[in-house]
């Protein structure tokens, strides 16, 4: 009988749950996380490229209330204007499987952050950093590359599609195409 | 039991001697002995037992979050539990004490003492009453589980769209709360529709409607507020559920959804369920006051017909909630003036005993005590409540303090103080030994002053702007010196409930033996051995009077006849209760248990996807089958 007592405490301590966990005010002044990402899977020689990343993308992707936040933060930044609801615009579509500039969170944050050539400018110094991790979980989101959990439901506006939790998860594709932008002679 | 063979002559309760038919009848309505027997027993003793005992252990876990949350709200700027955890508490406290203690306990009691009180052997549908506890433990513990891992509801008990919509109350937090609502509903609604049963079907031989005890009054006006109201919060949470998992827009206005239909939907069963709350209050404030002043309750008639009018009016007052979201003007006004009109019959209640007290002479012991505390904390709520019926004042106060006093003033007042009476009242029924007065009195008072110096000074708070749901405050706002108050009192409060655990486990093990009738009260369930044996009643009493064993002291008339072999019971009519027919009562069986356990299955795993309805459905379908399976006995002949 004692060990049934047991039983909920090891539930407990194995299930902590990561995807509920929600901090309502972030330092205030994080400085920028120092991640080494490539953008190519290929690198010179035989071993992978050399990448050091911060770990913070895994807390951010699987994590239900930062990709919900970045639901918010990403039409409040008119991350929309060119990007649609992720089905792309002016800008290319991010809920497909075809990543220009990479993939993942980190690539992601990078390409908020930096701007990339064609179009996307440098949010550098204009969202604070955890909100940008916190929109690139939510892009993340967008080709359903998070758990069916943690990914956002419907949003309380007109929907175009199905909500990022209903899609089913996709496989990636580095570097897959040309933006729309740059197909166009300027 | 089924070998009897259809010729022969069964074994009736006429041809033993009373000692004899004791033990057969104890062994035919017994439960077998060990685990399977414990899971599988229909009793409605045993499964009353496990519901009250359920409730107050949830009615303690919500206590605790209460606690918790008094601590951190002590002084302003504290930093013992942040915002996240605070809003997790607080619903946590609200929705416990609402769905898990407040509409269970009135029902469990009803399981409990109702077939005792009419005088039959086991409630109607007894394997549905099995199902329903096991589906409420269900319910409560996944809740409360899911809060241990950081998965909580954070929206309120309420859980308002569109705050606990899928935009702003990302992950599963809130499908918990949402599912808990259902596995609630099922087992409110289970219990609620045996309750009527029992009470229209199962009175003892000559109880007619002006004979029933106010009690079972209470629960059988209680019962049909149930059927009436749950559906709608039903319908609400399923929504928010759809709403939530898979995209419906029940609650999006640019799709073309309502979010305030969420709240006419929450509401038209929320107001009903604080009458939910209260009406069993009244049954044993009425039965305690009866006893307690040794006459028959001053005007039965108008006590009956006012529960009765308070059951039809709380339909029609739930707007009040919902006075600041923009209502015309007309059906404000229409909603003060109903929210005023529920006074009356209130009124006409606490005049009736007050009048029984006056009239008899009462004796003042522990329960008596907890219905004076009653009479004037109710009063008090009652008093605010007059106030926020009407809309200039409800607009300024709404969602503050004040609010929160006012209605921990009528629900502890209302709910938890008679509950309080009605433990030491029916304590030495459940148990067959007597809590301690001594303790009983310390606990009272403790309550007592712990309650009003924990909610009196939030009155003030909420007047001086306080809002509710907020997890600190700043020292400026003045608010400090009522809050450490509040929080003082709190802890009286608990105390006082740490007396009330002590007292009645000391009582289980140690207290005197009470007998049959320790308060010399007049209703059935003091007719039989405490704790009561399995069958109730050796023999089903004949009732010719409001308070039969006041009428009858020497002996009870009886009717006999009934199959002593196997479960049989009277069925009587509805209105003038006389004996129509020898109906079986179902025998214990593991399945409800089972259908339980496929139930939780299914709900819980409806939250993480919607295809758990379609092979959850076929799982509970699987179990129902075995349930009903029939097994060729006397029962299902019958």
């Amino acid at each position: 009988m004692r060990a049934l007592w047991l039983f909920p405490l090891a539930v407990l301590l194995l299930t902590a749950c990561e995807r509920e966990k929600r901090e309502f005010r972030p330092p205030q002044m994080s400085g920028e996380t120092d991640e080494e990402i490539t953008l190519s899977s290929i690198s010179a020689g035989s071993s992978p490229p050399t990448q050091r990343t911060s770990g913070k993308g895994q807390e951010y992707e699987d994590n239900a209330y930062h990709i919900s936040q970045g639901q918010k933060l990403y039409h409040w930044f008119n991350c929309n204007g060119c990007h649609a609801n992720g089905g792309g615009d002016s800008g290319p579509a991010l809920m497909d499987d075809r990543w220009i500039y990479g993939g993942s969170i980190e690539n992601i944050v990078q390409t908020i952050r930096e701007g990339r050539p064609n179009g996307m400018p440098s949010f550098r110094g204009k969202i604070p950093d955890d909100q940008i991790w916190e929109i690139a979980a939510y892009v993340r989101s967008m080709g359903r590359y998070t758990p069916k959990t943690a990914s956002p439901g419907r949003r309380d506006a007109m929907s175009p599609g199905p909500a990022e939790q209903r899609r089913p998860p996709a496989e990636m594709h580095q570097g897959g195409m040309i933006p729309p932008s740059a197909q166009m002679p300027q | 039991m089924s070998d009897l063979a259809a010729g022969k002559d069964e074994l009736r309760d006429t041809d033993l001697s009373d000692a004899e038919l004791s033990a057969r009848l104890a062994k035919t309505w017994g439960t077998a002995r060990g685990i399977i027997g414990a899971l599988s027993t229909v009793d409605h003793k045993i499964i009353g037992r496990r519901y009250i005992f359920t409730a107050i252990f949830f009615l303690f876990l919500g206590g605790l979050a209460a606690i918790v949350m008094r601590l951190q709200l002590a002084r302003p700027e504290n930093q013992l539990i942040g915002p996240d955890l605070y809003n997790q508490i607080f619903t946590m406290h609200g929705t416990t004490m609402m769905f898990l203690f407040g509409v269970p306990i009135g029902e469990a009691f009803a399981v409990y003492l109702v077939p005792l009180m009419v005088g039959t052997r086991n409630i109607a549908f007894p394997r549905l009453n099995a199902y329903s506890y096991y589906v409420y433990l269900a319910g409560g513990l996944m809740v409360w589980f899911a809060f241990m891992l950081n998965t909580g509801p954070d929206a309120g008990w309420f859980s308002y769209v569109p705050l606990s919509g899928p935009e702003n109350a990302p992950g599963k937090r809130v499908d918990f709360w949402a599912q808990m609502i259902t596995f609630t509903e099922v087992s409110g609604l289970a219990v609620a529709v045996q309750v009527i049963v029992t009470v229209f079907k199962q009175r003892a031989p000559g109880m007619t409607l002006d004979r029933i005890p106010l009690f079972v009054w209470a629960e059988l006006i209680n019962a049909f507020i149930i059927v009436f109201s749950l559906p709608a919060v039903v319908t609400a949470s399923a929504m928010l559920m759809m709403d939530r998992l898979v995209g419906t827009h029940f609650f999006n206005p640019a799709e073309g959804g309502d979010a305030l239909l969420y709240q006419h939907l929450f509401w038209f069963f929320g107001h009903p369920e604080v009458y939910i709350i209260f009406i069993p209050a009244t049954g044993w404030v009425s039965a305690i006051v009866v006893t307690f002043s040794r006459r028959q309750a001053f005007g039965y008639l108008p006590l009956v017909l006012s529960m009765i009018s308070v059951g039809f009016l709380s339909f029609g007052l739930w707007v009040h909630h919902m006075f600041t979201t923009g209502l015309p003007q007309l059906g404000a006004s229409f909603f003060t003036a109903s929210s005023m009109l529920i006074a009356i019959p209130n009124g006409i209640q606490i005049f009736c005993w007050i009048a029984t007290l006056w009239d008899g002479r009462p004796v003042f012991r522990t329960p008596l005590l907890f219905v004076i505390g009653f009479f004037f904390i109710f009063v008090l709520g009652g008093l605010s409540g007059i106030m926020l019926a009407s809309v200039p004042l409800d607009t300024q106060v709404h969602d503050t303090y004040f609010v929160v006093a006012h209605f921990h003033y009528v629900l502890i007042g209302g709910n938890v103080f008679p509950l309080l009476g009605a433990v030491y009242y029916w304590f030495p029924k459940f148990t067959g030994r007597m809590m301690s007065e001594r303790l009983g009195k310390w606990n009272f008072w403790l309550a007592f002053v712990g309650f009003n110096l924990a909610f009196f000074p939030m009155h003030i708070t909420g007047l001086m702007g306080m809002p509710r749901r907020v997890y600190t405050y700043q020292p400026e706002m003045g608010w400090s010196t009522y809050n450490l108050l509040s929080t003082i009192g709190a802890l009286v409060l608990f105390v006082s409930f740490v007396v009330f655990l002590y007292n009645m486990i000391a009582s289980a093990r140690r207290g005197p033996l009470a007998g049959d009738n320790p308060w010399d009260a007049g209703t059935l369930e003091w007719a039989t051995a405490s704790p009561p044996p399995p069958q109730n009643f050796n023999r089903i009493p004949f009732v010719i009077n409001r308070e039969p064993l006041w009428a009858e002291r020497e002996k009870l008339p009886v009717a006999t006849g009934l199959a002593v072999e196997k479960r049989e019971l009277v069925v009587t009519t509805i209105s003038e209760a006389r004996a129509d027919l020898r109906e079986s009562s179902p025998e214990p069986s593991i399945w409800p248990l089972l259908a339980a356990i496929a139930t939780t299955i299914a709900f819980v795993g409806s939250i993480f996807t919607p295809w758990a309805v379609v092979w959850g459905g076929l799982l509970v379908a699987f179990t129902l089958v075995g349930w009903f399976w029939p097994k060729n006995n006397k029962e299902d002949e019958a």
